[in-house]
């Protein structure tokens, strides 16, 4: 009897934790080759998505050869050793999915989604590309001018496109974060089939990945497959990372870039933050969007709507594995100077040094981050990649149900205190990005 | 029991050893999945109001969404009352300032938006009991003001103008208006005059007539109890004054009579606008909807489609190629297969999607197309239902297009089981090659010829010619004949006669010119200097200086910031060409200006001149009766980008003897800027500061 009224109790319980916030539920399990396998059943919609990440990204290349795991984003949709070249997506599209990977500095990821009837179709799809790709010229050549193009398109030709590039190669001197994904189209260039084959078989092994199957699944029948179809790969040899300390930032670097693309300048300022699983880089988010997301944040009200300097105001905080980067800029109205605008936002960020933000504006954070903590779990897919993501990147899969509990638990006095650990003008990096011709006068 | 289960399982796992797979062979599909639906729980409030609540706890949000299914309402002379209606609401109430409102939505994290017979409002769940109240009070005691009207009204306006040049909002216009007439809720369109006949009042009108709950449907969906929805339903919309919408009868629109193609030129098009269409009476409940649903993906649903093979990956006539059919349970709606294609393959574009719908009637469709086609409708379908909106649409679909209450959850079933023959059935009863309406819109003087030449089974398809707005018009004449002695001094000389005579021009030793115009909320000026051998530009956005241009001398360069950018030689020389008070100064006298002929400038006619440079390439045009300089296009070629710009000129004003365009009306791409004159100062001491 009493055992009854125990198991009543915690289903109480579990029904007001619900109320209080979304549940995602879990299993997570090795398989004997080290390939992590997290599963998420959600039957309320028959879509199924399968996906993979492998804990590789630019920051582990070699200095010499940037630009393989971007690369391979690409060439690992070139084909198996039982998927023709060239008929990857239509294999996709003609069961009904859709497919795409991405890569960053610290990881790659390649994803698709079904109708939960083609799950095994998914399985199979990603375990052939661990399995055993097809890595030959025909596919190097043809992904050699798809990267080209899109460097061309995103980097060279783009707008503003080298801020990031510049930004980083001033803000980090020993770690690999600076250099870009896209990495230099030289080093891809001179590269032999036998460094990409290399490449592959160190990195893309089942002990340095992690498999996402979420949606509407049976556990019991999922695994069944999962081992029938992933079980084979072999393990690879175990990975050698290596550890890049930064000495830290304390006199301002100044910088400038000059950008054919643009006709308009913007300052860009840039500091060196902890790593994305720091607390500290958690209170940072939140003073990103306290300076600028909206058009009721501090900044955007005063540079952009009252005193009409700025056309546009930014920051952000761009978390990583290892260390993170504190971006705030601006681009001027007309004739003003760059100068004019760094006072401006430094105002700013000394306010947030020296008194509190308002109740109400915490409140509006609070506010903002439970909307953005509740949208970012609403599709299956979203779901699958943050699982991947909490698992790899942060170590702790169960962020992705308690995340929001680090930001609730930050408090004004917290905000105030990083910025002023942080956000010093001499910690930071000031670039000031420019169009193609100086000034003369 | 233990043991039981260890067997149990042993058994599994051999079962699945026996099964092992083949990797070499692609992996089947698994039955279709069932679908489960949330099925809506239902109330009525005394005033008509219905109300689905899907509970879904799923993730701790919610959505509102209001409905109002009214039949289609003919505006007819003040069409755009419903535009500046919709924008009209969502602007706080009564009882809140708009301002407060505002910031309220925005602190809560929220969004509510109004269509002009809808309301949408998005949030956590936490705060839906302030979300509907807000969201409730602005639909039920909006605030309409003389000021928020006026404001709306420009926009409007001021939308309209930047389409007037853009051929695919031109043809979007045109395709319905063809299809339906005019006098059709679907076919008529909104024009400056007719919002310029829309006062307050009508607004005001308009809402009360048609926001009303006699078709009112309010979904809400997400993390929250029935109850208390119900509670805070009939707290919040139960003073919502019941109402029906008034009836309106209108045309019923026909197909045509023979398949025909219907032209609008457009002189600036680089790309012509192809819908070969018809009218298709199509509703949900038809037993052969998704069987029109399959064909229509077959011929043109996608990148895998037929049109898109065709046209796109075979021909490489155009980006893609596409086909739509609509549905709608109070009017007919339409079949359309189109296309944007080069100019020089008009003619063969259409030819080619003639073919594919005359060839998707006669002959069936092959299993693996339909296979394919069901397989991405399938996926596509099953993929939309994880978003709450989807499952919204559905509950109400049901509802009003009169389904049965299994209507979705046998949707997957039905499709697999959509035959061969179904398919042809349906192209055969919704697509026709006999009754289309071809409608293009294009270049008329480079496509027209050919176009007149285009057949479809052997007999020819006529052309008719209507105007961009609808209205049936002469076949354009590009060869209209110079007059006697027209020659580029003649054209020159009268305009100079027309804006104050050659003698007065010649007195004048330099010109300053302002002009200011508004640009998306910012105001925008524009101050010209010119002496015989110096040009300085200058722009100014909200009074701080953005760009400018210099000229003198050997130095050309554009400001930019406190920069100078140099601009390339070849610009340079171009540049000199125009240099001078008035540009035909120049090139009249140097005789670099060449005679084209006679083109129409917004209905009128105009001599058009050009001068030719390596970079610039420049058009002037002036008038036939009056020989005032009417427009003035450029294109500049630089690094492969090229870039075009207009400028018109209209109601000239004299100051100190001389008319100068009191407006001019510049665009570029698809942007457009309206200034006034503000300024015009001859013989002025100018410095050499101001060509700094």
């Amino acid at each position: 009897m009493k055992k009854f009224w125990i198991t009543w109790t915690m289903a109480i319980l579990a029904g007001l934790i619900m109320v209080h916030g979304q549940q995602v539920d879990y299993q997570e399990y090795d398989l004997d080759n080290g390939l992590h396998v997290i599963l998420h059943q959600d039957n309320t919609a028959p879509v199924v998505t399968t996906s993979v990440m492998y804990h590789v990204g630019a920051k582990d290349e070699d200095p010499e050869k940037t630009g393989f795991a971007h690369f391979f984003e690409h060439l690992l949709f070139e084909g198996t050793e039982n998927i023709e070249r060239g008929q990857w997506f239509k294999i996709v599209s003609s069961h009904g999915g859709r497919n795409n990977a991405n890569t960053t500095q610290d990881r790659t990821y390649y994803y698709e989604t079904f109708p939960s009837n083609n799950l095994e179709l998914g399985l199979w799809l990603e375990s052939e590309r661990m399995l055993h790709p097809i890595i030959n010229k025909i596919g190097v050549d043809t992904q050699s001018e798809v990267v080209q193009e899109e460097r061309r398109l995103r980097y060279d030709n783009a707008p503003y496109g080298r801020w990031r590039e510049q930004m980083f190669l001033n803000l980090f001197d020993k770690h690999p974060y600076r250099w870009q994904t896209i990495g230099s189209l030289e080093h891809l260039a001179s590269a032999s089939l036998d460094d990409f084959k290399k490449f592959n078989k160190t990195y893309y092994v089942p002990n340095n990945a992690v498999l996402v199957v979420a949606g509407d699944i049976d556990i019991a029948a999922t695994k069944d497959l999962i081992s029938e179809y992933f079980g084979p790969v072999p393990r690879g040899a175990e990975i050698q990372r290596e550890t890049f300390i930064e000495d830290p930032i304390e006199e301002t670097i100044l910088a400038t870039y000059n950008d054919p693309n643009i006709q308009i300048p913007a300052l860009l300022m840039g500091y060196r933050t902890p790593a994305q699983t720091e607390r500290d880089a958690y209170v940072l988010d939140m003073i990103s969007t306290y300076l600028s997301d909206g058009k009721s944040s501090k900044l955007y009200k005063k540079l952009v709507d009252e005193q009409k300097q700025a056309l546009q105001v930014f920051a952000f905080n761009g978390s990583q594995e290892d260390y993170g980067a504190y971006i705030v800029g601006a681009l001027p109205v007309g004739e003003t100077p760059l100068t004019d605008l760094k006072t401006a936002i430094d105002e700013e960020i000394t306010k947030i040094q020296n008194e509190l933000i308002s109740e109400r504006d915490y409140q509006k954070l609070q506010n903002k981050f439970e909307n953005r903590f509740v949208n970012s779990n609403s599709s299956i897919a979203g779901i699958a990649n943050s699982l991947a993501r909490y698992y790899m990147l942060y170590d702790d899969t169960s962020l992705i149900n308690n995340q929001i509990d680090i930001y609730r638990s930050i408090s004004r006095e917290e905000i105030q205190a990083i910025a002023q650990k942080y956000l010093n003008t001499n910690q930071r990096v000031e670039l000031e990005y420019l169009p193609e011709t100086p000034a003369q006068n | 029991m233990k043991k039981i289960i260890y067997t149990l399982s042993l058994i599994l796992v051999s079962a699945t050893a026996i099964g092992q797979i083949d990797r070499s062979v692609m992996p089947k599909p698994g039955p279709s999945p069932e679908i489960n639906l949330s099925e809506p729980q239902q109330f009525e409030l005394n005033n008509g109001l219905k109300v689905m609540v899907v509970e879904n706890t799923k993730l701790p949000r919610v959505s509102i969404q209001l409905t109002i299914d009214n039949p289609p309402i003919l505006e007819g002379e003040k069409a755009g009352v419903s535009a500046l209606t919709a924008s009209l609401l969502g602007n706080g109430s009564k009882n809140i300032s708009k301002d407060d409102y505002n910031e309220e939505v925005d602190f809560l994290g929220a969004n509510i938006n109004f269509g002009s017979q809808s309301a949408f409002a998005s949030g956590l769940s936490k705060y839906f009991p302030r979300l509907i109240e807000l969201m409730a009070d602005a639909a039920i005691n909006p605030n309409f003001t003389q000021e928020e009207f006026d404001k709306e009204k420009d926009k409007l306006i001021t939308g309209l103008k930047t389409q007037e040049k853009d051929v695919s909002s031109i043809a979007q216009r045109v395709k319905n208006a063809l299809a339906y007439g005019t006098d059709h809720p679907n076919g008529e369109f909104i024009t400056e005059e007719s919002v310029n006949r829309v006062s307050l009042q009508d607004v005001m009108t308009f809402y009360r007539d048609y926001f009303v709950p006699a078709n009112a449907y309010l979904v809400v969906i997400g993390d929250i109890e029935y109850d208390k929805v119900k509670e805070l339903v009939t707290t919040h919309f139960t003073s919502w004054t019941k109402a029906s919408p008034p009836s309106l009868t209108f045309s019923e629109p026909s197909n045509v009579q023979y398949t025909q193609i219907n032209f609008v030129d457009m002189p600036n098009a680089v790309q012509s606008e192809i819908s070969v269409q018809n009218l298709v009476d199509l509703k949900m409940k038809d037993e052969d909807y998704l069987h029109a649903l399959m064909a229509n993906r077959i011929l043109g649903g996608g990148a895998q489609a037929r049109l898109f093979l065709n046209l796109r990956e075979d021909k490489g006539y155009t980006y893609g190629s596409y086909s739509g059919i609509g549905n709608n349970k109070y009017v007919p709606s339409l079949f359309d297969a189109s296309a944007s294609v080069r100019n020089v393959v008009t003619d063969s574009s259409v030819v080619e999607i003639l073919k594919e719908v005359d060839k998707i009637i006669k002959e069936p469709v092959t299993e693996e197309e339909l296979k394919d086609a069901k397989a991405v409708y399938v996926g596509n379908f099953v993929m939309a239902l994880e978003r709450p909106q989807t499952i919204a649409r559905y509950a109400l679909n049901i509802e009003t297009e009169d389904l049965p209450d299994d209507f979705y959850k046998t949707y997957l079933e039905r499709i697999n089981a959509v035959t061969i023959e179904d398919v042809q059935k349906a192209a055969q009863k919704y697509f026709t090659s006999a009754h289309s309406r071809v409608v293009v819109v294009g270049k008329g003087s480079d496509v027209i010829e050919n176009l007149e030449k285009v057949s479809l089974n052997g007999k020819a398809v006529p052309v008719k010619y209507f105007n961009k707005y609808a209205v049936p018009t002469e076949k354009p004449d590009y060869n209209t004949a110079l007059p006697e002695g027209v020659s580029v001094q003649s054209i020159i000389d009268a305009y100079f006669n027309a804006i104050g005579g050659k003698e007065e021009i010649e007195k004048i030793a330099s010109l300053k010119l302002v002009y200011e115009g508004e640009l998306m909320g910012n105001k925008v000026k524009t101050e010209e200097k010119r002496l015989a051998d110096k040009y300085a530009q200058t722009t100014y956005m909200n009074d701080a200086a953005m760009a400018g241009v210099v000229a003198k001398g050997d130095e050309l360069y554009m400001k930019q910031g406190g920069n100078k950018v140099p601009l390339p030689d070849e610009m340079k020389a171009d540049m000199l060409k125009t240099m001078g008070i008035f540009p035909e100064q120049a090139f009249g006298v140097a005789e670099k200006a060449k005679l084209i002929g006679i083109e129409e400038v917004e209905g009128a006619k105009a001599y058009k001149l050009e001068v030719s440079g390596e970079t610039i390439q420049a058009s002037y045009f002036y008038d036939v009766e009056s020989g005032l300089k009417v427009k003035e296009a450029t294109v500049i070629n630089m690094g492969g980008q090229t870039q075009n710009q207009e400028t018109f000129y209209k109601d000239y004003k004299e100051i100190d003897g001389i008319k100068f365009p009191g407006t001019r009306v510049s665009s570029f791409g698809p942007q457009q800027l309206e200034s006034t004159l503000l300024e015009a100062v001859i013989n002025k001491e100018f410095t050499e500061a101001d060509f700094e």
